[in-house]
């Protein structure tokens, strides 16, 4: 029993990739049938608000648990190859703060610094290109979006 | 016929004074531009502009708005093929086989069929719009909420062609569009469903940011972190031309696409939207080497572009022929004629016959004047690529950020944006198809209102659907498709399919 | 002590700028909320409007349509809205009638009319009955046969349950003890749809809307919601001629903000719309979109609307829960 797993049976055994992604539809499926209880249903004749969120819900959990079952196939999970999604997480939380900052310290402030974040700090470029691309990409969008296209793009407390 | 022959000439006479002609101009080049940023669309840039048009005479700020119009809808297949981010909700097929070309170095050629495809559709529309124009807005008066919910059932049964990969996994992610889609104010009843409380979320949530999201961004997400980093293309000029055979497979697409786009584009409602979803199914379903689809075949480029361009002239037929906006985009061009003074309505053609000819014969000239600046600007274009990625990547998604924030000026749909564009990395990872997800999104809303609606004509019976001509043939085509689509689940081992979804997973 | 000095004076510019900013409202473009499809009387009302705006204002004012759920969506984003002017509505009556139905079925409201303040009345316009040119009926006497002798068979269409041009026909259906079914679509442009395309008999529309389609026999009118005959339509009766007294209903549209827009802000907005109704270019489009201007500045227009919805919340409690009856 305390043998050590060979590789083949590790590969065997384990959450498969499938499994996961089957079992999180169907997750999502049961968090939005709960949500939905909330509105009434209807009869078939006359459904109501709650009618066809209620089909999906059934639709999704089914298709998400027949992936799941039908998931001992695929990849095992381990085997899944994750090694950009640091970066991934990085450049999210940066857009995140980015887009929180937007209509505190303005449009062209915001895309600067994002933009010094990404090509300096991310993508390790030298200073001079990094500072002539966020400078002229944001004033130049700006100008175009906000000025020709009249779009209101948020502007600092200051007016900039 | 002769009369119509006259008409044109006069609206040609119109269309070709050098004043005219160069708002036709302006109006292709400024639409292009807004088309190429990520979110605004033609509906965003014909708005903006519409202020501008006022102190224009009523010809002319149509003919800029419609230059404008056709000028967006091409720009949207610009960043779609070259970055792989659908600028309004009709180029998300292109997406798919744009972009894939692209990869595949052929970005050059997907940019020229896309103009071409789109100048034959928008031709081939404008022709339907001059000759037909009357007699087939009475049809599309007869699209009624059943025929409407048979059409979207239609669009709802494509979806089992669209994708080469697991059909369980196409159906969950179909239902997971049309959940999405479920979320905001319920039209019948006024109830507000799944909106966490945020008000911005009872509009329901919009196709644009979970189009970029899902497409543009979480592209990003996997390529940006990849240990190699993409190598910079250097196009050369003879990889710009579309090879003849690349021709021979778009004509059809091509054809197929104008005409099922002009039909669709007719209706009233936003249902031009599936148009180009439709097209790609069809065109996937009829090839006889379906598993190119999703890997840069021309033809997932050639058909969705047509339909999607046929569909906007299309939709020119009510708003000509019997004056009712219906989708936002005609809307704003009847309030251009409106504040003129021009009462749209069904005297329109005879009451303003030099405003709808030279309308018309704006139209061909939009078309020829987007050709002959598109085409070269392909090499232009395509130069984006020889930027190194480090550098690209930050600035597409600024871009995308900003193009997502001026559809509505509200930042509930930059957090839309951010979150789906982690929820389309993630299950581009677990090997999902994304482009299920855009269209049950796009088909939910109205899918569910129509269905109530008809039931609620005929109290409560199904019978209604069987009653209506339209309906009852639209439904038994749907009902065809569907057994297609089952065909391969029955007979497993004779169909392509199977093949192809074994070796997909 | 120098480099005090200068941040000091820098802190001082950067403070004034945003005192300097509100100073000259506005200065950048004011988006005019329609909460209804384009087509529909509100939108038909806002864009002569804001083209006249501009005109006085000098800057941008761009209507945005944000349709849904009869328009609540549209007035909650405004009711919502950062109260500095550069978010007004234009407001529909059924901006009254939301809230009312909300508490009828204890739902959580969307928005409450003391978020909002008037800013003046533009127009207000009664709702004609009319018929698919199919339909044999040519006066409300033969509509009120027809509508007998087949029970729940006859369909109108609306703008959205509860909505503009579902509480006038609500009205009639009440005062003259009718049933027939309702068809709730996006807005005023869609229900006018399904009249022309024959789906529903009949639907209540706003003169403006139904004017083209009118003149073309593409729609038949039967009867009129006004107090007295519309002008365009001097041959189009009216409930109270025809002897239903308590049949009146006026859509009207008027621009309201989010309360606590600075005084000075309101006052120009205020300004601007007095300017516009004496517009000859507002009024000429107005005319010709057969919209009646029935201008009201601010304080007269709180009363106005503070009546009508008192008016419309007692209808509301009568029709009742329509999703339940049937």
């Amino acid at each position: 029993m305390t043998s050590e797993p060979s590789s083949i049976e590790r590969k065997r055994g384990g959450l498969k990739s499938d499994q996961l992604s089957g079992l999180m539809l169907l997750a999502l499926a049961l968090y939005v049938g709960w949500e939905n209880r909330a509105y009434p249903v209807g009869t078939l004749q006359e459904p109501g608000p709650g009618y066809m969120p209620l089909i999906l819900v059934v639709f999704l959990g089914a298709t998400g648990l027949l992936i799941a079952l039908w998931g001992a196939k695929s990849a095992p999970l381990a085997s899944m190859n994750w090694t950009e999604a640091a970066r991934a997480v990085v450049i999210l939380v940066a857009c995140g703060v980015a887009t929180f900052a937007l209509e505190r310290i303005g449009y062209r402030l915001t895309v600067i610094a994002l933009l010094i974040f990404f090509l300096g700090v991310i993508e390790r470029k030298r200073p001079l290109p990094v500072a002539l691309v966020a400078a002229g990409f944001s004033f130049a969008s700006f100008y175009i979006v906000g000025d020709l296209l009249h779009v209101p793009l948020p502007r600092s407390p200051w007016g900039f | 016929m002769a009369e119509t022959f006259q008409n044109l000439m006069l609206g040609f006479s119109v269309a070709l004074q050098p004043s005219i002609l160069v708002y036709a101009v302006v109006g292709c080049l400024i639409g292009t531009l807004v088309g190429m940023m990520p979110g605004l669309g033609p509906l965003a840039g014909i708005s903006l502009l519409l202020p501008a048009t006022f102190g224009l005479n009523p010809i002319v700020a149509i003919v800029l708005l419609a230059g404008v119009y056709y000028g967006a809808m091409y720009g949207g297949s610009t960043t779609s093929i070259l970055m792989r981010i659908p600028g309004e909700a009709a180029s998300v097929m292109t997406c798919i086989d744009g972009y894939a070309m692209t990869q595949n170095g052929r970005g050059g050629p997907a940019l020229a069929i896309a103009a071409i495809g789109s100048f034959v559709a928008g031709t081939a529309g404008v022709v339907g719009l001059m000759l037909l124009a009357p007699t087939l807005a009475d049809w599309a008066l007869r699209f009624g909420p059943p025929e409407y919910t048979a059409l979207l059932l239609i669009g709802l049964f494509i979806l089992a062609y669209m994708s080469g990969g697991s059909m369980l996994k196409t159906l969950a992610m179909a239902a997971l569009g049309l959940m999405l889609g479920m979320i905001g104010i319920d039209v019948m009843t006024g109830y507000t469903r799944f909106s966490l409380g945020i008000v911005e979320l009872g509009d329901g949530v919009g196709i644009v940011p979970v189009a970029v999201g899902l497409f543009g961004v979480s592209e990003i997400l996997l390529t940006a972190g990849a240990v190699a980093a993409p190598e910079v293309q250097r196009p050369r000029l003879r990889d710009l031309v579309p090879s003849g055979e690349e021709f021979r497979r778009s004509a059809g697409p091509v054809a197929r696409g104008s005409l099922l786009g002009f039909m669709i584009g007719i209706i009233p409602g936003s249902a031009h939207i599936i148009s180009s979803f439709v097209s790609y199914g069809i065109e996937r379903r009829i090839s006889k080497h379906p598993e190119r689809f999703g890997n840069g075949a021309i033809e997932g480029v050639a058909g969705p572009e047509s339909a999607n361009n046929a569909a906007a002239t299309g939709a020119f037929v009510p708003m000509m022929a019997l004056g009712i906006p219906t989708s936002p985009v005609t809307a704003v061009m009847i309030a251009a004629i409106m504040v003129h003074g021009i009462l749209p309505g069904p005297m329109l053609i005879q009451t303003q016959p030099e405003l709808f000819w030279g309308f018309v014969a704006s139209m061909y000239v939009g078309n020829v004047v987007l050709l002959i600046l598109n085409l070269p600007m392909v090499g232009v274009f395509v130069n984006i690529l020889r930027i190194p990625y480090g550098y690209l990547y930050p600035c597409i998604l600024c871009f995308c950020i900003v193009g997502t924030y001026s559809v509505s000026n509200s930042l509930v749909d930059v957090w839309i944006l951010l979150i789906m564009g982690a929820i389309g990395y993630a299950l581009r990872k677990f090997g999902y198809d994304l482009a299920p997800v855009a269209l049950g999104l796009v088909l939910a809303p109205m899918l569910e209102l129509s269905l109530r609606q008809s039931l609620t004509m005929s109290a409560g019976d199904y019978g209604i659907f069987l009653e209506r001509p339209i309906a009852t043939t639209m439904l038994g085509l749907g009902v065809v498709l569907l057994l297609f689509a089952l065909k391969p689940l029955v007979f497993k081992s004779k169909d392509w399919r199977s093949e192809v979804g074994l070796e997909k997973q | 002590m120098k480099t005090t000095t200068l941040f000091a004076a820098l802190l001082a510019t950067f403070a004034a700028m945003p005192a300097a900013a509100q100073g000259s409202f506005p200065n950048r473009a004011i988006s005019m909320i329609v909460a209804f499809p384009p087509g529909g009387v509100a939108d038909g009302t806002a864009r002569p409007t804001a083209a006249a705006m501009e005109k006085v204002l000098k800057q941008p004012v761009n209507v945005t349509n944000r349709p849904g759920a009869a328009g609540a969506v549209g007035n909650s984003v405004v009711a919502n809205a950062k109260p500095d002017g550069y978010t007004i509505l234009m407001a529909l009556s059924s901006i009254s009638v939301i809230p009312a139905a909300d508490e009828l079925f204890n739902r959580k409201p969307a928005y409450s009319l003391d978020q909002l303040v008037p800013i003046a009345l533009i127009s207000a316009d009664p709702t004609i009955l009319v018929v698919h040119p199919s339909l044999p009926v040519k006066s409300l006497k033969e509509l009120l046969a027809l509508a007998r002798s087949r029970p729940g068979q006859l369909s109108f269409s609306s703008s959205g349950i509860y909505g503009a041009l579902h509480m006038p026909m609500e009205m009639f259906l009440h005062a003259a003890k009718l049933k027939m079914r309702h068809l709730p679509t996006a807005g005023g442009g869609p229900a006018l749809i399904a009249v022309l395309g024959g789906h529903v008999e009949l639907t209540a529309g706003g003169p403006a809307a139904i004017t083209g389609h009118v003149k073309s026999g593409k729609l038949r009118t039967i009867v009129s919601w006004g107090g007295e005959r519309h002008p365009a339509y001097p041959d189009v009766p009216t409930f109270k001629e025809l002897g239903y007294k308590n049949v009146e209903y006026y859509i009207w549209a008027g621009l309201v903000a989010p309360r606590g827009v600075p005084d000075p802000v309101m006052k120009s907005l205020r300004d601007a719309v007095r300017m516009v109704v004496n517009d000859p270019d507002f009024k000429n489009m107005m005319a010709k979109l057969n919209s009646p201007i029935r201008y009201m500045d601010a304080p007269e227009f709180r009363k106005y609307w503070d009546g009508d919805a008192k008016r419309l919340a007692a209808l509301v409690k009568v029709v009742g829960k329509v999703e339940a009856k049937k």
